[in-house]
This record gives structure tokens, C-alpha cells and sequence, in this order.
């Protein structure tokens, strides 16, 4: 079995090579480097801030009338907690909280996702504005900036790149693939021998996790983004890539020709990229992204890549991504035994 | 080595496919099967090729169900119509994956070769072949487990006159080796010295079955071959 799972992998990773699947492997992450390289700026405008502050701090009476008269610029919410604060912090619900100053109430620490954001700089702006305002102030309300997410523009886009790349492979290289070895009954000749089915599928899957894998290693290389949990970040991706494989060659099946199948892969493709890609710039998309899986894959990716979490805290999202693909692969290998359009 | 095909049905939209359809092919037999097109005689050796999953009907080739693949993929070769084989790859390259799923010795490969003068052409990729030259290879491919039965779809399909008696000398050759050989032509004339029984399909119903001297003086090919 192993031997001609093997020999199965082996010539799928050759045809990758001749298809020039790889060259789009090898290319995206030069050019999303290239991108990178290019767009460290940027100017929005924000409109109004919504800041949170803890109840149980204590702040000086100044800034908070300050904040009060600001309304119109500042929506101010009382949260219980730091915890809940940084709960609504990553839920997008807040732009940033103030945490008190103990030792010196007039002072305080702004929390944030991430430093180089709109949000933190149009925070620090309105700040600023009504500091300058009072009169006679001479120490600035706001003395530390923490961040919740690790590192520059680079490494907080690296979730979505990522995320970007499994999912490419998933919707866009495998399904093509598949339908190309249905269309030319290649397929069918490789069951004039004595594989199994779930033989070949298996060696599918595995292209698919190969080829995510290299290009996630040469985003990694490439920006020298170093890992707090190497193990659990490489079974992360292990899993994804199994999940948006297994679908990916699900997809295929349901396909007679290469052009059917790039549509209906870049059909599944988008919806799966932008919402959880973009839930970091909206309330909305946080809300209804959760219900993809591309979701709960790009989720935990965040977790580790910036905030130094750890696979191990996140099962949920593991097991829904092995579910999800072995769902898939169950599937696809249904339609493959049923000759599915072959 | 026996083939029993017991009411094996095969229907598409618009009643085309293959009506229930019974018979019996023993060992050593070169078997025709002719008929029009839509006839369904690609139906049939798909089936028995295991490409396409019958509705109904049950086969047993040397007493293996149809249904075990793995296991009658050994016993049956297939030469489809127009050659499936990886066009970016040499023909070496092709025959020693399909050689290693069949788990056959990598000498075999080099039998292949031999046997059908593609020696000249081992490093050439399939895509740069001429429709014979592919056709010889398909053939290769279908004979590397050496197995007993060999159905061929159409082989003559888009070959010249002097490609067409070679692949039907190739044929005989196999015949003589002791194989049972089953393959569909749309063309009577041509097969009548070649094959040992025809199977005459008509709109998916086996219309004669009997020896080519039979078939030729039969009302059947009359009717459907009269110009």
C-alpha cells in the first residue's frame, strides 16, 4: 500500500512540476514578499473610536470628562474586566482600552490589537487633541501603547497570506487537477490497476499538504518569522491542508473538465479567502466568518503567528479541520466508486 | 479462462446504453464486437473494463466478480480508444509507473518495449508521438501485467490503412499467445479475416452473435451494413 502511495505522490508532485502548479507555488510567496516590501504605509481615515475602560481601575477625573465632552469622536464602553476588555478587544467590538495607571491615575496604557494600525494611531490622535485642549496638563494621559498582536505589517499579514496560499491549493490547483485526470481518463487508467481508491486519494491529499507546506516554509524563510510552537503551528498547517485538500479534491469530483473545475473552485475560493481574511477590519465579518472553516483555520493561525498562542489551547478548531476533511474525502472517495462524470 | 456475462445492463438518458445482455466468451477466443455508433459496444467493454459501473447484471471473469477491481485488473487489460497516458512524460516513464502500481519487475518494462518496437522512442514524450506510435504504448501499458484477457476500444480508430494492419498483426500475435481478445470496430469489412466470433450490437441489443463466415452472409449485415 505504502509503496504505491508513493509511487502515486512521486508522479503527482512530477506532474505538479510539468503543469506548472509549482511555478504558482513558488511564485505567490515571492510576490506576496515583493507586496510586502511596498505597502508598510497607508492612510484611512477612521471615523468614531470606540474605547474601552475597566471599572475597576481607577482614571483621573479629567480624562474622563475629557472623553465625555469628546462624544461625538469617542464611544466610550465600561467593561468588568481587563479579560473582557481584551475579549472585545479581538472581537473588534472595541478599537482599544485604556488600562489604568495604579501608581499614577493621571496616566494611562493603551491596549490594542496591533501597534501600526489606523486604529491606534486615530486613538492616539483624538488623545492628543483633547490633551492639548486642557490647559495646564503637562504629562501625557497615554504613557505606554501594549499590543495584543506580535510584530510589523509583515508579520500581521502573514495569517492571510498563509491562510491564502492553503486555501489556493485547496480550491484552485487541486480540483483543476482532479478534473484534468478525470477529462483525459487518466483517472481511469490509473484504476486499470490494482491501487485502491482511497490509494490514490490519499496521494491527492498529500500533494495538496506538500504544496501548501512549501510555500507556508518559504513565507517563513523568506521573512524569518520564527515560531513560539513550531510542533503545533506544523500540525496546524498539516491539518488545514488536509481539510482544504480533502475539499479541494472533492470539488474536482463534481467536475467534468479543467474550466468547470477552476470556476467552481474560484467560486469557493473567495467566499472562503475574504470574509475570515477580512474579519480583522469588521464587526460583521467577525460575526459571520465563524461559520467557515477557512475560519477556524485562520483564527488559531493568528493566535500563533502573533500573540504567541498555542496549538494545544485550540482543539475545537483542530478537530473541525480533520472533520472537515475527512467529511470531504469521504465524499469525494463516494463519487470517485460511483465514476462520478468520468 | 472464461468470461460469463449474466443480464448485464447499462441504459443512459434516452434508452441508449446496453440492454440486458448474456453470454459466454472462452479462452483463446478473438472476439468483434461491431455495430453503429451509440450501438453499445464502448459500453460493454467499459463495463467489462470496469470504467463504467453497470445497473444491473452480473460478470465473473475466470470465476473473479467484476465488482473485486483489484483483483480483475490483473486478469483484463484495457486499450481505450484514445490513449490515457501522461502526455508531459516519456514512454519509459509511463510504462515504469504503470508497471510499478502492477508491482511487475521493471524488466518488464524493458519486454515492452521490445516487444513493440518502442525501443527508438523510449525518451520521447508522449505528447511528440504519432496516434500509432501512442496507440502501440497504450497497448504496452494494457500488457504489462501479462494479463490473459485484453479488450481494445476502437484500436484502428484514426489510423491510417498501413497503421491499421499493423496494429491487426499485433493482434494476431496476441492471439496466438494464447490471449483472449475482445475489440469493437464500426467497420465489418475490415475484421473479417481477423476475428473468430462477432458480437453484433444495435441499438444496445445484441442482434448475432457466431463466426465471421455466418455474420457475413446473415440478413443482420444486410440490414445494417447495406449501402
Amino acid at each position: 500500500m505504502m509503496r504505491n502511495i508513493l509511487a502515486l505522490v512521486l508522479n503527482d508532485l512530477a506532474v505538479a512540476l510539468k503543469n506548472k502548479t509549482f511555478y504558482l507555488v513558488l511564485f505567490i510567496p515571492f510576490f506576496v514578499f515583493m507586496t510586502l516590501k511596498l505597502i508598510d504605509q497607508a492612510s484611512v481615515e477612521v471615523s468614531q473610536i470606540k474605547i474601552g475602560f475597566i471599572e475597576d481601575y481607577v482614571y483621573a477625573p479629567q480624562l474622563l470628562n475629557n472623553v465625555k465632552a469628546a462624544e461625538k469622536n469617542l464611544a466610550v464602553t465600561w467593561v468588568e474586566s481587563e479579560k473582557e476588555g481584551v475579549h472585545l478587544l479581538k472581537e473588534k467590538t472595541l478599537d482599544g482600552v485604556l488600562l489604568g495607571n495604579k501608581k499614577d491615575p493621571e496616566r494611562t496604557t493603551l491596549l490594542v490589537l496591533k501597534r501600526e494600525s489606523l486604529q491606534t494611531l486615530a486613538i492616539i490622535e483624538v488623545f492628543s487633541a483633547l490633551q492639548n485642549a486642557v490647559e495646564g496638563n503637562p504629562s501625557s494621559w497615554i504613557s505606554d501603547i501594549e499590543t495584543l498582536h506580535a510584530g510589523g505589517v509583515q508579520r500581521q499579514t502573514l495569517p492571510t497570506w498563509v491562510l491564502m496560499v492553503v486555501l489556493l491549493v485547496g480550491f484552485l490547483v487541486l480540483p483543476a487537477q482532479v478534473a484534468e485526470e478525470k477529462e483525459k481518463k487518466l483517472l481511469l487508467g490509473l484504476l486499470q490497476t490494482p491501487i485502491s481508491e482511497v490509494q490514490w486519494l490519499i496521494a491527492k491529499v498529500i500533494m495538496g499538504m506538500v504544496l501548501a507546506m512549501i510555500a507556508t516554509l518559504i513565507f517563513h524563510l523568506l521573512g524569518g518569522f520564527a515560531v513560539a510552537d513550531y510542533f503545533g503551528y506544523i500540525i496546524f498547517i498539516a491539518a488545514g491542508s488536509f481539510c482544504f485538500s480533502a475539499y479541494g479534491i472533492f470539488l474536482g469530483f463534481l467536475c467534468s473538465n479543467q474550466a468547470s473545475a477552476r470556476t467552481l473552485g474560484v467560486i469557493f475560493y473567495l467566499p472562503h479567502l475574504l470574509p475570515s481574511a477580512l474579519s480583522d477590519f469588521s464587526q460583521q465579518l467577525t460575526a459571520v466568518a465563524p461559520f467557515l472553516p477557512s475560519y477556524q483555520f485562520y483564527e488559531p493561525l493568528k493566535s500563533v503567528l502573533l500573540e504567541d498562542g498555542r496549538i494545544a489551547s485550540m482543539p475545537f478548531e483542530m478537530i473541525y479541520l480533520w472533520l472537515v476533511g475527512a467529511f470531504t474525502f469521504y465524499l469525494a472517495y463516494v463519487l470517485m466508486k460511483r465514476r462520478w462524470l468520468m | 479462462m472464461q468470461i460469463e456475462i449474466h443480464n448485464l445492463t447499462k441504459l443512459y438518458d434516452q434508452n441508449r446504453g446496453l440492454s440486458p445482455i448474456s453470454l459466454t466468451i472462452q479462452k483463446g477466443e478473438l472476439i468483434a464486437i461491431v455495430g453503429h455508433n451509440g450501438a453499445g459496444k464502448s459500453t460493454l467493454l467499459k463495463m467489462l473494463a470496469n470504467w463504467i459501473i453497470p445497473d444491473n447484471g452480473q460478470v465473473t471473469i475466470d470465476g473473479i466478480d467484476l465488482r473485486n477491481r483489484r483483483a480483475v485488473v490483473r486478469k483484463v487489460g484495457f486499450v481505450p480508444e484514445v490513449p490515457n497516458l501522461f502526455d508531459f512524460f516519456s514512454v519509459e516513464y509511463n510504462l515504469k509507473l504503470f508497471a510499478s502500481l502492477f508491482q511487475a519487475p521493471l524488466l518488464r518494462v524493458e519486454e515492452v518495449l521490445t516487444e513493440f518496437n518502442l525501443l527508438p522512442f523510449r525518451n520521447n514524450k508522449i505528447q511528440a508521438l504519432s496516434k500509432g506510435l501512442k496507440q502501440r504504448v497504450n497497448i504496452g501499458r494494457a500488457l504489462l501485467a501479462d494479463p490473459p484477457v485484453v479488450l481494445c476500444d476502437e484500436p484502428t480508430s484514426g489510423l491510417d490503412f498501413e497503421m491499421t494492419n499493423e496494429l491487426y498483426r499485433l493482434l494476431n500475435t496476441l492471439h496466438d499467445a494464447g490471449k483472449t481478445i475482445l475489440f469493437t470496430s464500426h467497420r465489418p469489412e475490415e475484421i473479417k479475416s481477423l476475428a473468430t466470433r462477432i458480437l453484433v450490437l444495435h441499438k444496445g441489443n445484441l442482434v448475432f452473435d457466431g463466426p465471421p463466415q455466418e455474420y457475413f452472409q446473415s440478413a443482420v449485415h444486410e440490414k445494417l451494413y447495406a449501402l
